[in-house]
């Protein structure tokens, strides 16, 4: 298992890459991180909103502009909650991310792409192109990796 | 680069998707040219009446060119130009003879004479119906002596007389001598070789030309391009432009002017937007006013590069309509493409792209695009750049592998 990076440095790597974004943190326990993502030059900047605690695990959240949908569709497409806009990046299962890993380089690229996949999805209306694993057909994967604690850690994908 | 710089680059490489989702398939690409090497073999094989003239079936036209368009509507025929070229004919043929040679010998086969279509006024038609629909014209044409020495020189702006010299006689059944001609030297010429090795020297992506050997214009088996070049890009749009605003009108602009006329305009600009802008743009500068004495009065040239007799704008003086409808079609794209340049966002570039090219080519580009990122990250070739998190091929850090997990609720 990776060695886990302190919120400390966490906090250092995303102030770093982004240095006009907002970051707060409550020593080892929680961080906050709330910035703008422009996937490509021809999208509008979106503000995300990144809420990671030590009991609760990992949040992301696009807090503004209220995304519309694609034609026909009823909800958007891998999220938790349609209402409050809340990104499914991962395979939690899979521990595709973990403490051990730094936000910056893995989560916040992520949530850039489901931006980008999201502006492809209403442009082709109604296609979701980045690819993954949907909630309903849940795959069986071996256990070996779920670790426990990391599952209790982080139980939201 | 600045913002509006990228946003630029963006929007054109919008249009080259477009360009590509404009080609036809590798598979329908390697159908034509087995297809036609077939028919090929069977002109040279031993027992043909022809196989002592050496024929050998080679694409001309926008195959040749690398600026074919699919169709509109995926029901109608791929259009694939070839010519058969002999390297002489039987002592005392006419015309008519080596017409009628060909015709007999696709007629004794018998797949080939199912296929056969009513006899063409320069060409003959198979048509294949299964699967992809398409059919190749056939063009038999005789060379001249000097042909193959003449493929090794180079031609360039200054010296266009070398691609003049490419030009090679074909058959026509208009024509006054048809039936009675028996000097080769006395039938109607073309030089879609010549233009095919003008069009290339012209496509260079760059203001300084460099001067090309002939040989590179005109090959058996033209290579599948992915990664065309801007000018091969800007005149399939073009193309695309003018189907959609015709719609089979018979009086739409025709592709050989649409294609010199670019060509000439092109001044190697290195991205197709900027292409596009520059050729639309100019493109009218090609369009000249030549006095005929006969008529007493001007009319419109669009001279043949290689064949400076040729004026490809003929008709225009005897169907006023075409006139009309280059003007109104070059009016349109002109304001097409300036809209699609100005447009600050992906929705409104959608809308601005949709109207002229047609939803479902646009449908596709966006999925091509969104395909093509998804297998750069997957091969780990998809950066995103610090302060923005815009995604590239360069940026700050690699995107790792990931699934998107969740359900659409």
């Amino acid at each position: 298992m990776s060695k886990r990076i302190s919120l400390l440095h966490q906090e250092g790597v995303l102030r770093s890459y982004f240095p006009d974004s907002s970051i707060s943190r409550t020593g080892e326990q929680s961080l906050v991180w709330e910035g703008d993502l422009q996937p490509t030059p021809l999208s509008c900047p979106y503000r995300v909103k990144l809420v990671y605690t030590r009991t609760e695990g990992m949040g992301i959240y696009v807090m503004s502009p209220k995304l519309i949908l694609a034609e026909g569709a009823t909800t958007l497409p891998h999220v938790y909650n349609s209402a409050d806009q809340k990104l499914c990046l991962y395979y939690p299962t899979d521990r595709e991310w973990h403490p051990g890993l730094y936000m910056a380089k893995t989560i916040i690229p992520w949530a850039s792409e489901w931006l980008y996949y999201y502006e492809l999805w209403l442009l082709t209306r109604g296609r979701w192109l980045g690819g993954g694993i949907e909630h309903d057909q849940p795959q069986k994967k071996d256990n070996e990796n779920n670790d426990l604690q990391f599952l209790n850690e982080h139980k939201n994908g | 680069m600045k913002m509006n710089e990228l946003q630029r680059k963006q929007i054109s490489s919008v249009l080259s998707e477009l360009g590509e989702g404009l080609d036809i398939t590798s598979a329908e690409y390697q159908k034509a040219i087995d297809s036609y090497q077939a028919v090929g073999k069977w002109l040279a094989a031993e027992g043909s009446t022809l196989s002592p003239y050496a024929p050998e079936i080679l694409p001309q036209g926008s195959f040749l060119l690398g600026t074919m368009t699919r169709p509109v509507h995926d029901e109608d025929d791929l259009d694939i130009d070839l010519v058969c070229r002999f390297s002489g004919v039987r002592a005392g043929w006419t015309q008519y003879n080596l017409k009628q040679e060909v015709g007999t010998r696709l007629k004794a086969h018998g797949m080939y004479a199912e296929k056969l279509r009513p006899e063409g006024r320069r060409n003959w038609t198979l048509g294949y119906s299964e699967g992809r629909r398409f059919h190749m014209d056939i063009l038999p044409a005789v060379i001249g002596q000097g042909f193959f020495t003449l493929l090794e020189k180079r031609m360039s702006d200054e010296d266009l007389q070398i691609a003049q010299d490419m030009a090679i006689r074909i058959t026509d059944t208009r024509h006054l001598q048809y039936k009675t001609g028996t000097d080769v030297l006395s039938w109607p010429s073309s030089n879609m070789f010549g233009f095919a090795a003008w069009f290339k020297y012209r496509s260079q992506v760059t203001m300084l030309r460099k001067a090309l050997v002939l040989n590179e214009a005109i090959r058996p088996v033209p290579r599948m391009e992915k990664n065309k070049l801007p000018l091969q890009r800007v005149v399939q749009i073009l193309k695309r432009h003018r189907d959609i605003m015709f719609n089979g009108d018979e009086h739409k602009p025709i592709s050989i002017i649409i294609t010199t006329l670019a060509a000439w305009a092109y001044n190697g600009e290195d991205d197709v937007l900027a292409a596009l802008t520059n050729v639309v743009g100019k493109m009218e500068r090609y369009v000249e006013r030549k006095y005929d004495a006969i008529r007493q009065s001007y009319l419109y040239w669009i001279g043949n590069p290689v064949n400076p007799a040729e004026n490809f704008a003929d008709k225009w003086s005897l169907c006023t309509e075409k006139e009309k409808n280059f003007w109104k079609w070059l009016n349109q794209v002109k304001k097409d493409v300036a809209l699609i340049a100005e447009q600050p966002d992906l929705f409104q570039l959608r809308e601005a792209i949709e109207k002229p090219f047609g939803e479902d080519l646009v449908q596709s580009v966006f999925n091509n695009i969104g395909q093509q990122t998804r297998e750069l990250r997957e091969s780990g070739g998809l950066f995103m750049a610090g302060g923005s998190g815009l995604l590239g091929s360069i940026g700050r850090t690699q995107v790792p592998n990931h699934n998107y997990f969740g359900r659409h609720e």
